[in-house]
């Protein structure tokens, strides 16, 4: 009964979640288009417009991830109901307050409402602490939910074999799945950076509600601001690993991936990697001591290299010279890894402080994280949503026409992402609403970058209306 | 002796006109980044030179004052060559001192540069200008005339400008080394970091900056930025005892 209602409420979340991704698309080919100079924008439109994109994308995203990992967990253990449900609800809300923020009280801050920008009030006052209110929202909800998730995993693994910890020694007697070992780790900075975030509202609220007896340092809290910003969105990506770990193999007919050393030994390091490298936020930040500046630049690194070379590895060994069966969930994988690899390159680029002199807040930035996301984790949770409506709604894949959106969908990302890249390069600057005259690419490279995304958005269109249906029917079914 | 007499004088001094410059409300940061006047100035009988000539060569640092000023301009003036003999600064930069007084002709000038016994220092530069309401305003430089006193209240003011022609940053006061440092860093388009005040309000600081030493201190902020790696580890840690202590082992 309950793995029937955990089914519905991955079909909800799944339909909310495509909608919401529709929406924020058409939020951002209106900005590209802005930029393009091909439609016109106020800035304030402009700004509140990329405040909603960017939240939402990430909370989107975010769940989707956690949707997926939640449904496939019950593989190996019982998940609470109620906590999902909780964090569907509160969700909702925290989208609903949230765009009310943005759309009606004009709060336009950036996803990264970075200290003080929330307190140089140019939106209704009250979008301020609604903003605030609606973080609190997502972030509670949130919390739950992945708290509930590590209980689930904890009553059944020790903290050694949840960690595979026992994979360092040989013929060890337990094995912990890959899938499981990458969710654990992957919890743990969720909820690690969900507490960044925790006290970051709060010394928001502190300052807000002092009238002026207390006062915030911006360098702790643009630390705070990464530390969950970035982490959440790196962590959102290894959701996604998760459930390539969980079903890659199972879809091409290959064996089961298993955990060996170095799997164990890769997922262990990128726990404690991933939460060091947001210093590589700050190298523009002099007060901030060079050691941290250098743990930034070699944590990027490290935080990349192994998680992603055990996975390129484990996929190219999977492909490699065998008999695969490919279907549509297999393919949004393999490409879905291509784009991740790509976009982390970008990414490993940018953290270099001698090319973030140069990179720094130009358009190579969105750039690489639209790569990853856009090429990489969007296509991992499509995947997931293609095979969970496929489990339950025969044939909703049909060979050619599947192939055609998949070709459109590449070729929009591509040229979206190209854009970026291009522009990024040339150092025009993000962030722009309109730019200025000297830089002669940017709106021509804008207006194409609006052109491919509109591309995109029809794949991604087709896709929806195939997952919805399936995924309605499973709502509105008996069992 | 009479150094020290001068350096005593000169202290009282900048500490009565400190007090005084923050009445006239002039502030540092206006008109930062915007493009000096592009005046018409006098440097000797038979050479007209414009501040582009001038700044294309070398960035500048420009000190407003006027020849029968019974005030701030003196102090203002040896303090700065004072500082200046012990900058030893590898970037380039011209002092123009620049008369804002439409009586003053090259002549008082040059008594002035005499007087300061500047005037075959190659680095200084002393001269008039005829449009000296327009350069007043790109700069945000007001002075006011008191017909009582018959002297002008005016700030002790060095502007620097760089290569281009824009306003890098502006000197209030009677200025340490320290400032004039900052300042030529600042023409030369080199970055110089800037530290907020300190603040009784501000609790929780990553470092606490003390001015003196130039250094930073680390302060409780970095507990906060501790704390959710501390917290989340508690937790599973908590968890684990809890279940496996409720719960027989699977
Ligand atoms: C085709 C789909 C998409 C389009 C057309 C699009 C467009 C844009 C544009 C134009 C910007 C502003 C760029 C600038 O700085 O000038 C932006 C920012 C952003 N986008 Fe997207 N995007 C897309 C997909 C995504 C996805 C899948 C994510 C997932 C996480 C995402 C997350 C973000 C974030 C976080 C920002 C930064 C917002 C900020 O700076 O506050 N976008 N996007």
């Amino acid at each position: 009964m309950e793995s029937i209602k955990i089914k519905k409420i991955t079909a909800v979340w799944i339909i909310t979640v495509l909608v919401l991704f529709i929406v924020s698309i058409v939020l951002g080919i209106l900005m590209r288009l802005n930029q393009g100079e091909i439609i016109e924008q106020s800035p304030i439109t402009f700004y509140s417009n990329m405040t909603t994109h960017g939240l939402t994308m990430i909370g989107i995203w975010f769940v989707a991830g956690m949707a997926a990992v939640n449904y496939l967990m019950q593989r190996y253990v019982k998940t609470s109901y109620t906590a999902n449900v909780i964090a569907y609800v509160l969700t909702v809300i925290g989208v609903l307050i949230f765009w009310t923020t943005t759309f009606v009280g004009k709060f336009h801050a950036g996803w990264t409402f970075l200290y003080p920008l929330p307190f140089k009030v140019m939106w209704a006052t009250w979008a301020t602490p609604l903003f605030l209110v609606s973080l609190t929202v997502f972030g509670l909800g949130w919390l739950i939910w992945s708290i509930s998730l590590m209980t689930q995993l904890l009553k059944k693994y020790s903290i050694a074999q949840v960690f595979a910890w026992q994979h360092f020694r040989k013929n060890p007697k337990v094995e912990t799945p890959p899938f499981i070992l990458i969710t654990m780790i992957t919890l743990i900075g969720i909820i690690t950076c969900l507490f960044a975030a925790v006290i970051l509202i709060a010394l928001f609220f502190a300052e807000y509600f002092s009238n002026g007896n207390f006062l915030n340092d911006a360098l702790l809290m643009k630390n705070l601001t990464y530390f969950f910003g970035h982490t959440i969105a790196n962590e959102m990506l290894y959701l996604g690993l998760a459930v390539i770990y969980e079903l890659f193999s199972e879809v091409s007919g290959r064996p089961k991936w298993r955990t060996t050393w170095y799997v164990a030994l890769a997922w262990n390091l990128t726990l404690i990697f991933i939460l060091t490298a947001f210093f590589h936020h700050l190298y523009m930040d002099f007060a901030q001591p060079e050691g941290f500046q250098i743990i930034g630049q070699l944590a990027s690194y490290l935080a990349s290299l192994p998680a992603a070379g055990v996975t390129v590895f484990s996929v190219f060994i999977a492909v490699y010279r065998t008999e695969i069966k490919w279907s549509l969930t297999n393919l949004l994988f393999f490409i879905g890894v291509a784009g991740w690899v790509i976009g982390g390159l970008g990414a490993v680029i940018d953290a270099t402080i001698t090319n973030n002199v140069l990179l720094h807040n130009t358009l190579w930035v969105p750039a690489h994280f639209h790569t990853y996301n856009a090429m990489g984790n969007v296509l991992f949770s499509l995947a997931f949503f293609y095979w969970f409506t496929n489990q339950f709604t025969k044939n909703i894949e049909d060979g050619k026409f599947t192939k055609l959106t998949l070709a459109i969908l590449l070729i929009g990302g591509i040229g979206f992402l190209l854009a970026f890249y291009i522009g990024g390069a040339d150092s025009i600057p993000r962030r722009y609403s309109n730019y200025p005259t000297d830089f002669t690419a940017a709106a021509p490279l804008a207006t194409m970058g609006a052109i491919f995304a509109t591309i995109y958005l029809t794949a991604i269109l087709i896709f929806f209306f195939k997952i919805y249906k399936g995924c309605l029917k499973i709502l509105f079914s008996p069992s | 002796m009479f150094k020290n007499i001068v350096f005593t004088f000169v202290t009282i001094n900048s500490w009565f006109f400190a007090n005084a410059q923050t009445a006239s409300g002039i502030e540092e940061e206006t008109n930062i980044y915007e493009r000096i006047y592009n005046a018409p100035i006098r440097v000797s009988r038979n050479q007209q030179l414009t501040f582009t000539d001038l700044n294309n060569k070398k960035p500048l640092l420009l000190a407003l004052i006027f020849t029968k000023c019974a005030g701030v301009c003196n102090p203002f003036l040896l303090q700065l060559k004072e500082n200046l003999q012990f900058i030893n600064s590898d970037n380039p930069f011209t002092i123009l001192v620049l008369s804002f007084d439409p009586r003053d002709r090259l002549g008082d000038m040059n008594l002035l540069a005499q007087k300061l016994g500047l005037e075959n220092n190659k680095k200084w530069i002393f001269a008039v200008t005829d449009s000296i309401a327009l350069l007043n305003q790109s700069i945000g430089f007001y002075p006011r005339w008191d017909s009582v006193r018959s002297q002008y209240d005016h700030d002790a003011l060095l502007v620097g400008i760089n290569k281009e022609g824009y306003i890098t940053k502006k000197l209030i006061g009677i200025r340490d080394k320290l400032d004039l440092d900052l300042l030529i860093s600042s023409v030369n388009n080199i970055y110089s970091p800037t530290y907020r005040l300190p603040n009784k309000n501000i609790l929780f600081s990553c470092f606490n900056y003390d001015p003196k030493t130039g250094k930073n201190r680390p302060g409780l902020g970095w507990l906060f930025i501790a704390l959710p790696a501390v917290l989340a580890m508690s937790l599973l840690l908590s968890i684990s005892f809890i279940v496996h202590n409720k719960l027989p082992a699977e």
